[in-house]
This record gives C-alpha cells, sequence and structure tokens, in this order.
C-alpha cells in the first residue's frame, strides 16, 4: 500500500520539468568531463578549494565529537601510564643528551669544512606545526588532512615529517586545509638512500596497498641487508637530505626475476599520526639551472671552414 | 479528519527537515571511521529515500552536487561519487511510483540493486584511474544500506506521521 501525502499544493500536471533520463544524461556528461578535466589537466582546482571551503562547517562539526573523546581519553589517563611516559621520555632524553650537546660544536665544524671545501652552505629548512583533521575515509588512496591551508602559507609538494620519520608530502592546497598523501600510498615515490651503504634508490608505496614501503629496481645481489635505514637522499629538491623513512623489513630474492622484491616498514606514524611538521619545499633555495653552455657547433668531416 | 490505519495520509514533508536529513547524513559521511571498503554511504541512502518519497524536490541536480561535496571530502576524483549519485538517483526516479506499494522487506531488496550499481560505478571508475580492488569487503556495502533502508524509512518519515491536530492527548 503506498502512502498518500497530505500535500497543500496539487503536483503540477504539466510543469513537470526536464525528464528524468535527460537529467540524467546532462549531470552524467558533466561528471565525466569533471572526472577527465581533474585528472589530466587539473583545471578543477578552484572549484575544488570552493567547495572544500563550504564544506568546512561540516567537517568541523563532525571533527567534534573525535576531539570531545581524544579530551576524554587524556583527561583520564592513569597516574601510572603518566609515570611510565615520563621515565621513557627521560630515558630518550638522556640517550639524546651527548648528541645533542655536541651538534654546536659539530655544526661549527661542518660549516668550516664546508668553507675550506669550497661546498655549497646547507639549505636552510623551516617548518610549521599543523594537526592532523581526519584519514581520507577513501579505502583507495592512503592521505590524511591537515588543519593549514593555503591562508597559513602551505606550498604545494611541501614535505611532510612527524616526530620519527618522513610522512609525506602536501599533495593539494585548499584555503583551509591541504591534503597529504602518505609515502606509503602506492602513487607516491620518495629517493631514499641506504645509510650503511650509501646508495641511493627510489622507495614507492606497496601497490598492494599492505601499508608498507618497496624498494624498486635493486637488482638481486645488491647490498641491502634487513634491519638497513633509509634516509631522504636529498636529490630531488622536495625532501630535505637526512631525514630517516624507513627500516628495511624483508628481502626476497627470486630466480626467476633480475630484480629483489625489498618491503621496508615505515619509521613514521602512517595511521594515526596526531601532529605533523610542513617543511618548506627544498626546491626554491635551489640555485637555478645553470644556462646552458653555448652549443659546440660539430665541425664537419672532412670540411674546412 | 484524517483516518489512522489502513489508508494513512501523511503530513506534508517539511523542507527543513528534508535538509537537515541530507546534511546529518553527509556529517556521517564524514565522521572518522576510518578506511573500511564496507562502510555503509548513508548520503547514498537518504538520496534515495527523498528520491523516492519525494521526487519533485529532491532530484538529480541535488544528487549530483551532494556528490562533488562526498568527493572533495574524500579527496577523490571530482566527479566520482558525483557521476554514482547522479546513476543512483535516476534509477531511484525510475522506481518511485512502483516501490512504494511493497511491504517494507521487499523495498529492501528492491532498493539493492541500485547500491550495487552504485558502488558498481564507483568501483569501476576507480579501476579505470588505476587504483587497487579495496577487497572484497566492499561487497558488504549495498547490502548493509539495503538492510538499513527499512531503519531510514521509520526515522525518515516519523515526522510525517505526526497527528494532524494534535491535542492534550497526542502532543506529537
Amino acid at each position: 500500500m503506498s502512502l498518500g501525502t497530505l500535500d497543500r499544493s496539487p503536483p503540477p500536471f504539466f510543469k513537470q520539468g526536464a525528464s528524468a533520463f535527460s537529467k540524467l544524461l546532462l549531470f552524467s556528461a558533466i561528471a565525466l568531463f569533471l572526472m577527465v578535466a581533474d585528472s589530466r589537466f587539473s583545471v578543477t582546482q578552484p572549484l575544488r578549494a570552493a567547495l572544500a571551503t563550504a564544506l568546512y562547517p561540516v567537517q568541523w562539526l563532525a571533527m567534534q565529537p573525535v576531539r570531545a573523546v581524544r579530551a576524554v581519553g587524556d583527561y583520564l589517563t592513569t597516574l601510572e601510564s603518566a609515570k611510565t611516559e615520563s621515565q621513557e621520555a627521560s630515558t630518550k632524553l638522556l640517550a639524546q643528551a651527548l648528541r645533542a650537546s655536541q651538534v654546536e660544536q659539530l655544526t661549527l665544524e661542518n660549516k668550516r669544512l664546508r668553507i675550506l671545501l669550497d661546498l655549497r652552505e646547507q639549505l636552510k629548512v623551516e617548518g610549521m606545526a599543523a594537526e592532523v583533521l581526519y584519514d581520507a575515509a577513501d579505502p583507495y588512496t592512503r592521505k590524511v588532512i591537515i588543519s593549514k591551508g593555503m591562508a597559513s602559507g602551505i606550498a604545494l609538494g611541501s614535505p611532510v615529517i612527524d616526530e620519527s620519520g618522513v610522512l609525506g608530502q602536501v599533495t593539494r592546497v585548499h584555503p583551509l586545509v591541504s591534503e597529504v598523501t602518505l609515502i606509503i600510498d602506492r602513487d607516491l615515490a620518495i629517493p631514499v638512500l641506504n645509510v650503511r651503504t650509501g646508495v641511493r634508490s627510489l622507495a614507492f608505496g606497496d601497490a598492494a596497498g599492505g601499508g608498507g614501503l618497496e624498494l624498486r629496481f635493486m637488482g638481486s645481489n645488491s647490498d641491502v641487508l634487513q634491519g638497513d635505514l633509509l634516509t631522504t637522499s636529498g636529490v630531488d629538491g622536495v625532501y630535505p637530505p637526512g631525514l630517516p623513512v624507513a627500516r628495511i623489513d624483508r628481502i626476497e630474492r627470486r630466480a626467476e626475476t633480475a630484480f629483489a622484491r625489498i618491503h621496508c616498514i615505515p619509521l613514521a606514524l602512517v595511521s594515526g599520526v596526531r601532529h605533523v611538521v610542513v617543511l618548506a619545499p627544498q626546491s626554491s633555495q635551489i640555485a637555478p639551472r645553470p644556462p646552458e653552455s653555448a652549443p659546440v657547433t660539430p665541425v664537419k668531416k672532412g670540411g674546412r671552414s | 479528519m484524517i483516518m489512522r490505519g489502513v489508508q494513512q495520509l501523511l503530513l506534508p514533508a517539511s523542507p527543513t527537515f528534508i535538509w537537515a536529513s541530507l546534511l546529518a547524513a553527509l556529517l556521517l559521511d564524514m565522521l572518522p571511521f576510518g578506511r573500511n571498503p564496507w562502510m555503509p554511504d548513508f548520503m547514498a541512502l537518504v538520496l534515495v529515500f527523498w528520491n523516492v518519497h519525494q521526487p519533485q524536490r529532491i532530484g538529480i541536480a541535488l544528487a549530483f552536487l551532494f556528490g562533488l561535496g562526498v568527493d572533495v571530502h574524500q579527496t577523490a576524483l571530482l566527479g566520482q561519487h558525483a557521476l554514482s549519485y547522479t546513476a543512483l538517483s535516476f534509477f531511484a526516479t525510475m522506481i518511485h511510483r512502483r516501490l512504494l506499494w511493497f511491504p517494507m522487506s521487499s523495498q529492501a531488496i528492491q532498493v539493492l540493486p541500485l547500491f550495487v550499481v552504485s558502488h558498481l560505478v564507483d568501483l569501476s571508475i576507480r579501476l579505470v584511474n588505476g587504483d587497487a580492488f579495496p577487497g572484497w569487503s566492499l561487497l558488504l556495502a549495498p547490502i548493509i544500506e539495503a538492510l538499513l533502508w527499512p531503519v531510514v524509512s521509520v526515522l525518515l518519515l516519523a515526522p510525517q506521521r505526526r497527528a494532524p491536530d494534535p491535542d492534550e492527548n497526542r502532543p506529537l
């Protein structure tokens, strides 16, 4: 039985508007156009930014229960766990004290040596703290949304780190928030350096989406060991050199392929991170490419000129 | 005088309530539950509901716009949810005259293909775009949505089932 409605105005008989099918065609066409424009020509950024700003109040509202739960959780931390944490922190501090006290001297020494060897000054790194608002609820990609955007001066392509390593890269900037693609996303690659051997390579997000990294294009006889630390190599002009990225977890050498499958575990807290630091991209500080020297005119064989 | 019972007439739906329910569904979709492929899409559910019950007010255009909003929130390709919601809304408009003559359990079975189509559109766009398959638990999403259909129907029709002439015995 259908339920009748006691509407006060009768439904229009003749003014029905466009038919549902024509509407379907129209909006499907617009959607397809938007998808092509977004993936191929990336011209939809203004529309996306406007929508993101319009959605911000709703997102803010959706965040409130999470914040409340976190606040209650923080408040209810027991004395026991607070004590443990404080003890861990002081142990960590002691372990770092020696290195920290040497930093000043090493920095000075490094500077003098660089002048002595006539090397370029090391790049300065500036950072800005931000809070992670939410993990993108998209099961297909690995992204987080952070609470700083264009209004705070976040630049596209900035590297993002947390307290233990590189987390990812800013891939979209909206007026109030930005999207960070994590290093474990399958579309992100990061140039790394094996600290033990000094070999540079590329780490990609795990294609299977297992939450790890994969070191690709390493020959099956290459010198890698389980537990090797990978840091950023700094050759890309995006990430500053020397930031820890991942640790090698598992190496599969197979007879049928020329490459080894090398799985790494990211050092940053890729799931459940709350506070991050957005660094300024290094490309702004890198010296411009030297002008091409005048092409040498090839001497014709046997010709006199 | 409105008769209760066999031929129950509903009060007109208030536009404020329709919009509030749509925004609430958007809010539910935005709650950070994590990345679960089986998570039901509340927005799709509420859009189908209003498309079936109020096709004059909530149509394909609005579904498209809400789809764009979900795309931006999920950092997905712009237009992907817009397309799947457009298809969803079109099929809901197609079946809206027939669907309400059935009992609630049959309605749930009849809206299941709609949600399956919507998720299929979504999945095929992802796969064409080069994303990995997120796992078979994705199949659960349309089923959960269809199971939620009776719940949503009761909840969203409740304001229209109120008494037309509230008195002391029937304040609501």
